[in-house]
């Protein structure tokens, strides 16, 4: 019955919130005085003006990028918290699911920097507090995916997504990228699922979101993949089984063997051969990364044009991220003194 | 107020901006608003100051953690020259620096100081684990195996070496800290803990933390790496601990020895902490001040615009023409301290820019003007409608308000406020709700003041009356009258037979009325009429103060065509209702009154032209007076008569007046043109020449007349049949409709010569002038009459207060005095009164006076302000220190 008469109720407040933070975000006109900055003071002095505010306010010179990635960080972290603590269900579960993903990202990161010998805390400072949970700082204590299981990931939510990866072989680069990219699958299925289960406005927008998410991510194996010793089956099985790629595009995704045979899968669809068309690896031409960065950025505007749903939480999440990338890319530009390529972030309004 | 350049030698603008920034008289434009923020001249400097901003907070937190208190002498330090801003940064610097060291200092001491108790508390809690479980090592070892392998009970007697790791961690993780040592080692490890029960404190941030020891026992060097990677992981501080009980013991002594030194070296570097603290302490106001002051300095520099080759500041801002003179002085004064040679100029400009709005205020203004400011700021050199607000205000307010009781409490509210004023702004509170109060303090007390005396003229005080000048009704009634079976009802005192004498009552409304039966409608006639008298009354002179800006602007046209209609308007059909209520009262007396004419049907009548000839002596319908149709008639009719001028005159005039100078404009060109000709010498070229000349108007009229165009006049004569067009257009005004189209091209002609010739010139747009006056118009005639209506909020208001009142009178405080206890009553009236003293202040100060306020608020703003005032300027906002450092209540009390 009409949920959208009720949902002011339990979560107008918040989205009204996530409204006002999305007036927040950056506009082109900063970013082009972004742009012509000196040194990073002038960039502080610059996000001083906008709605950052203050927040390196504490901050003695000299300034360095990882310290504005770090406040950055902070903000979002604060904002987003925010919300976390003031949601009811559904919107709770749906802020989970979106710190999910940094989890993911997170243990990732940890396996890997073990792997490589890394102390632990210097790991740690480097995770994204989104995804921290209790139990990731004993992660280096596994050195099998069964290990990591049984003895970390049983506890946290993410233990079901773990479940296809389980083996007693030992942890190397390969493997983490499966179980980095198994994880992955299964948490967008689920997330997809789980925004599916919800309906109205909100599958409507985040299915979207997700499903382009999804093919992203299927191009992404593909692409990446060539020229290692992952095997088509395997790769087949990494693939996110709720895009739009699904089911013909993911087949004949799993059957191509360069970069040719991607693209053509992009033809059939008309969204995605936009963004194959526009990419290229030529000085002046913007990276398919991009390309699909400008895509994202496109349907989480979108997603705001809905009311009474779920995806704005989603979407500002993404598109602060988004933001924090530009920043930092403008930040190192102008902190290495390359300006040739200063214009390559992604303006959002 | 007026514009003014100020040319300013680098370096005096430092100390000139300082200095008008104390006194506060300058608004300074910003010159720079499309530089980036980054790219302005002073940007360097700013930087210093948010640096020195940065160091000021760090060791005010440092302050604040130490729990000192910041004092607040309300000093007011003026800016330090530039020079000496290296000096307060080198100071902050030093402390800064010195804080930071003997805090890293003290954090490694506490560091130490922790980690010294946590091993204390380690070697304490294990000995006495091992002492209960028994002395030796082995038992306990046999024990731990006997718990962990159980199940193979005949591999027990074998001696398998159990060792032990011992730590801390924060009591907080331990849950799971403990399930995951169970799931890593698959339940292979021992783990026992205790809680330390003193509370520890965190080297970092000083916050007590409650810690837990425990200890793991494992089999195995592979159990002990894996247990200490776990360890590693939840950050648990892991500490060496002997096996034998009596190393154990010998550590316990050494490591007690050690935390009694350190806790004197901890002690002397808090106290050397605590006396810089304490040197910083007295002088961190007085800092921030200053450093605030130079910040707000240079940002004021970075809106000027630089001149190199004079190397000079060029800054452009309003000033009130009064202060010029100080504004001079100031300049002068820097010049002396930057001791520069070249002096500095003052230079005031000419602008069409509409000037910022000023008005000097004092406490006691400051409120009624921020009434009048929140409505709109004024148009600039408008009247100020404040200064009778000041009265006006609060007696509407006090005329709906009508109660002297209620008046006295708010009155004395008001009156502590203003007493207190000085103790209570000092106060600062951040209570929103107060501070509004607070702020309307002499409003409220005004209020106050008026509603005592509307109270006493309406003999209402907590709904009961006054009887002072005892009553003008006498009775004749007998007590039998009085008690007499069912004609209590019919007991009217009839003003012809029981009123004592003819003269009115001395002062206010007789208290016999209170607990007469019509009494509401007695006070509803009273009160609805006096309504009307005060509400027009105020539209009045409302009209009456529009004179004066017209006079002000020098817009005479207004003063025939607009102020001139209205007045007539407002005074034949509204003035006259006033008069015929004061001539209801005074002619008609006891004896007559219930023949007098109805005011209402009257006052129908008379629009609807219809005067009937009396029936009979005593009817209603029947005029008031002779020749009242006559007069009554001619006042319709020029109040009628008065709204065409209104929507007519001004705009017709206006364009007639603009059409002129368009003219003479053109006239001018044409004779400088032919003054070119004979110089020229050749015809030709001068017909080219002005052909070009006059283009714009003739490329139009191309369109609109080929013929026109098709015998190529000669220039002079073309300008001719323009101005003829338009002389034409003049005299047949908008009426005449065959000439709309020539009127119209005319127009598009002299607003593409206006284009042309004069680009100062506003562009003429009639049709948005008429519409403009059309909606002033219909806005003020309609508005007169729904004004008046409006006004009978007033004794809408006044009726509801007293019923309000009377009723919480009679329902609450009337019960308790009304009882015939003994002893008891005392107690019960006790808290009936304290029910109804609540009531009155909740419901009858409160509610009434927040609503009885809004209401006088809507009638200033709507009823009497759109009679004259625009309100469409924008505030003068002065480049001051006090505002920047939000101390201007500190500076008001000086």
């Amino acid at each position: 019955m009409m949920p959208e008469l009720s949902f002011n109720i339990d979560h107008g407040y918040l989205e009204g919130l996530v409204r006002g933070f999305k007036c927040g975000i950056l506009k082109q006109t900063d970013y082009l005085n972004l742009v012509q900055c000196e040194t990073l003071e002038d960039l502080k002095l610059h996000l001083q003006s906008t709605d950052y505010g203050s927040f390196l306010a504490n901050e003695p010179s000299p300034l360095s990028v990882s310290v504005i990635d770090d406040k950055m960080r902070e903000k979002l972290v604060v904002e987003f918290q925010h919300l976390r603590n003031h949601c009811l269900e559904p919107l709770a579960t749906f802020l989970d699911y979106i710190t999910y993903s940094y989890m993911i990202d997170n243990i990732i990161l940890l396996i890997t920097g073990t792997l490589h010998q890394r102390p632990i805390n210097e790991l740690i400072s480097k995770c994204h507090p989104l995804g921290s949970f209790e139990q990731m700082e004993a992660i280096h204590i596994a050195s099998t995916p069964a290990e990591l299981y049984n003895a970390v990931l049983v506890d946290t939510p993410l233990a079901p997504y773990f479940i296809d990866c389980i083996s007693e072989q030992d942890l190397d680069e390969m493997n983490i990228e499966i179980i980095r990219n198994t994880l992955y699958k299964a948490y967008l299925e689920d997330f997809f699922n789980f925004c599916k289960n919800l309906g109205g406005a909100t599958a409507e927008v985040m299915c979207e979101a997700l499903a382009f998410e999804a093919d992203r991510r299927a191009f992404i194996i593909t692409i990446n993949s060539f020229g290692t010793e992952l095997s088509k089956e395997d790769r087949e099985k990494l693939y996110p089984c709720c895009g739009n790629l699904y089911p013909d595009g993911l087949s004949k995704l799993a059957q191509a063997e360069d970069y040719d045979q991607v693209r053509q899968v992009a033809e059939y669809y008309a969204s995605y051969k936009e963004l194959f068309e526009g990419a290229g690896t030529n000085p002046g031409d913007k990276t398919l990364e991009d390309k699909f960065f400008e895509h994202e950025v496109k349907l989480m505007k979108h997603s705001f044009m809905h009311q009474f749903q779920f995806g704005v939480f989603y979407s500002y999440v993404k598109l602060k991220e988004q933001e924090c990338r530009n920043i930092i890319w403008i930040g190192e530009c102008v902190a290495q003194r390359h300006r040739a390529k200063i214009d390559s972030y992604i303006p959002i309004f | 107020m007026t514009l003014c350049q100020l040319f300013l030698q680098s370096e005096a603008s430092y100390a000139v901006v300082s200095e008008l920034g104390e006194l506060g008289i300058f608004q300074f434009k910003d010159l720079n608003m499309k530089v980036n923020a980054f790219q302005k001249k002073f940007v360097s400097e700013v930087r210093r100051c948010e640096e020195m901003e940065r160091k000021l907070r760090y060791i005010e937190k440092e302050i604040k953690k130490e729990h000192l208190k910041i004092p607040d002498y309300g000093e007011n330090p003026k800016a330090p020259a530039p020079k000496e801003m290296v000096d307060l940064e080198a100071t902050f610097e030093k402390i800064e620096s010195e804080l930071r060291e003997v805090n890293t200092n003290a954090e490694a001491l506490k560091r130490n100081f922790l980690e010294l108790t946590e091993l204390r508390e380690v070697l304490r809690k294990t000995q006495t684990f091992f002492t209960a479980q028994g002395q030796e090592m082995s038992n306990i070892v046999g024990e731990a195996q006997h718990a962990l392998v159980h199940d193979e009970g005949t591999t027990s007697g074998q001696a398998v070496q159990l060792g032990f790791i011992a730590g801390v961690i924060p009591r907080e993780k331990v849950p799971p800290f403990e399930r995951m040592l169970w799931f890593a080692c698959r339940g292979n490890v021992f783990l026992r803990y205790e809680e330390i029960q003193q509370s520890l404190e965190d080297p970092q941030t000083g916050e007590p933390k409650i810690k837990a020891v425990f200890m793991i026992f494992f089999q195995g060097e592979q159990l002990k790496a894996r247990v200490k990677k776990i360890c590693e992981g939840f950050k648990a501080a892991l500490y060496p601990c002997p096996e034998s009980s009596q190393e154990r013991q010998e550590m316990f002594r050494g490591v007690t020895t050690r935390l009694e030194d350190l806790k004197t070296v901890l002690n002397q570097t808090e106290d050397h902490r605590r006396r810089v603290l304490v040197g910083a302490q007295k002088e961190i106001r007085s800092w921030i001040i200053k450093v605030e002051k130079i910040k707000a300095i240079y940002h004021t520099l970075n809106m000027f615009s630089f001149d190199i080759s004079h190397n000079s500041l060029i800054a452009e801002g309003w000033c009130p023409i009064q202060s010029l003179e100080d504004v001079r002085r100031v300049l002068k004064d820097g010049e002396k301290l930057s001791g520069s040679t070249i002096p500095s100029i003052l230079h005031p400009m000419k602008t069409h820019e509409t000037p910022p709005t000023f008005f000097k205020t004092s406490r006691f203004t400051q409120g009624f003007q921020n009434i009048v400011n929140a409505y709109g700021i004024a148009t600039y050199e408008e009247v100020n409608p404040a200064p009778y607000a000041i009265i006006t205000f609060p007696f509407l307010f006090s005329v709906m308000f009508g109660d002297a009781g209620h008046g006295t409490l708010m009155f004395l509210f008001g009156l502590w406020m203003v007493l207190k004023e000085k103790s209570l702004l000092a106060a600062k509170s951040n209570n929103e709700i107060w501070n509004t109060f607070f702020g309307g303090r002499y409003i409220i007390m005004l209020m106050g003041l008026f509603s005592i005396y509307t109270g006493m003229i309406y003999n209402d005080a907590f709904s009961k009356s006054f009887n002072i000048f005892g009553s003008a009704w006498k009775s004749n009634y007998t007590e039998g009258d009085m008690m007499g079976d069912g004609e209590t009802a019919t007991l009217v005192f009839d003003p012809a037979k029981y009123y004592r004498d003819s003269t009115p009552y001395p002062f206010g409304i007789d208290p016999i009325w209170q607990s007469a039966k019509n009494k509401i409608t007695f006070l509803n006639s009273f009160k609805m009429k006096m309504a009307v008298i005060l509400g027009i009354s105020q539209m009045l002179f409302g009209v009456c103060l529009s004179v004066f800006n017209h006079l002000h602007f020098k817009i005479v046209i207004a003063i025939f065509c607009e102020f001139l209609p209205e007045l007539i308007f407002l005074l034949a059909l509204f003035g006259y209702l006033i008069f015929m209520v004061y001539y209801k009262w005074l002619v008609f007396d006891v004896t007559q009154s219930g023949c007098a004419p109805a005011l209402l049907i009257q006052y129908i009548n008379m629009f609807m032209f219809k005067y009937d000839p009396p029936k009979s002596d005593c009817d209603v319908q029947a005029t008031f007076y002779p020749n009242q149709q006559t007069i009554q008639t001619v006042f319709v009719i020029a109040a009628v008569a008065s709204v065409p001028v209104l929507l007519l005159v001004k705009p017709f005039y206006l364009r007639s007046v603009h059409n002129k100078k368009v003219l003479a404009k053109n006239a001018l060109g044409a004779l400088s043109t032919d003054a070119l000709i004979p110089n020229e010498h050749t015809s030709e070229q001068s017909t080219s020449k002005n052909v070009t000349h006059v283009e714009t108007p003739s490329v139009s009229g191309e369109g609109s007349s080929d013929i026109e165009m098709g015998t190529q006049p000669p220039p002079a004569p073309e300008k001719d049949t323009n101005e003829n067009g338009k002389s034409q257009s003049k005299q047949n005004g908008g009426d005449d409709m065959k000439d709309i189209n020539l009127s119209v091209n005319n127009i598009e002609d002299t607003s593409a010569m206006v284009l042309a010739h004069d680009d100062d010139e506003e562009e003429f747009e009639f049709s948005e002038i008429f519409i403009e006056q059309a909606i002033h118009t219909i806005e003020f005639c309609l508005g007169c009459i729904s004004h008046t209506a409006s006004y009978l909020r007033l004794w809408a208001l006044s009726l509801a207060h007293a019923q309000l009142s009377e009723v919480l009178w009679n329902m609450v405080l009337h019960i308790g005095l009304s009882m015939d206890l003994p002893y008891i009553g005392s107690l019960i009236i006790f808290a009936v009164w304290m029910a109804w003293a609540n009531l009155t202040i909740a419901v009858l100060l409160v509610m009434e006076g927040l609503s009885a306020f809004l209401h006088t608020l809507r009638l200033h703003w709507v009823e009497f302000q759109s009679k004259f005032y625009r309100g469409e300027g924008y505030i003068f906002l002065p480049f001051s220190f006090k505002h920047i450092l939000d101390i201007d209540s500190l500076d008001e009390l000086k």
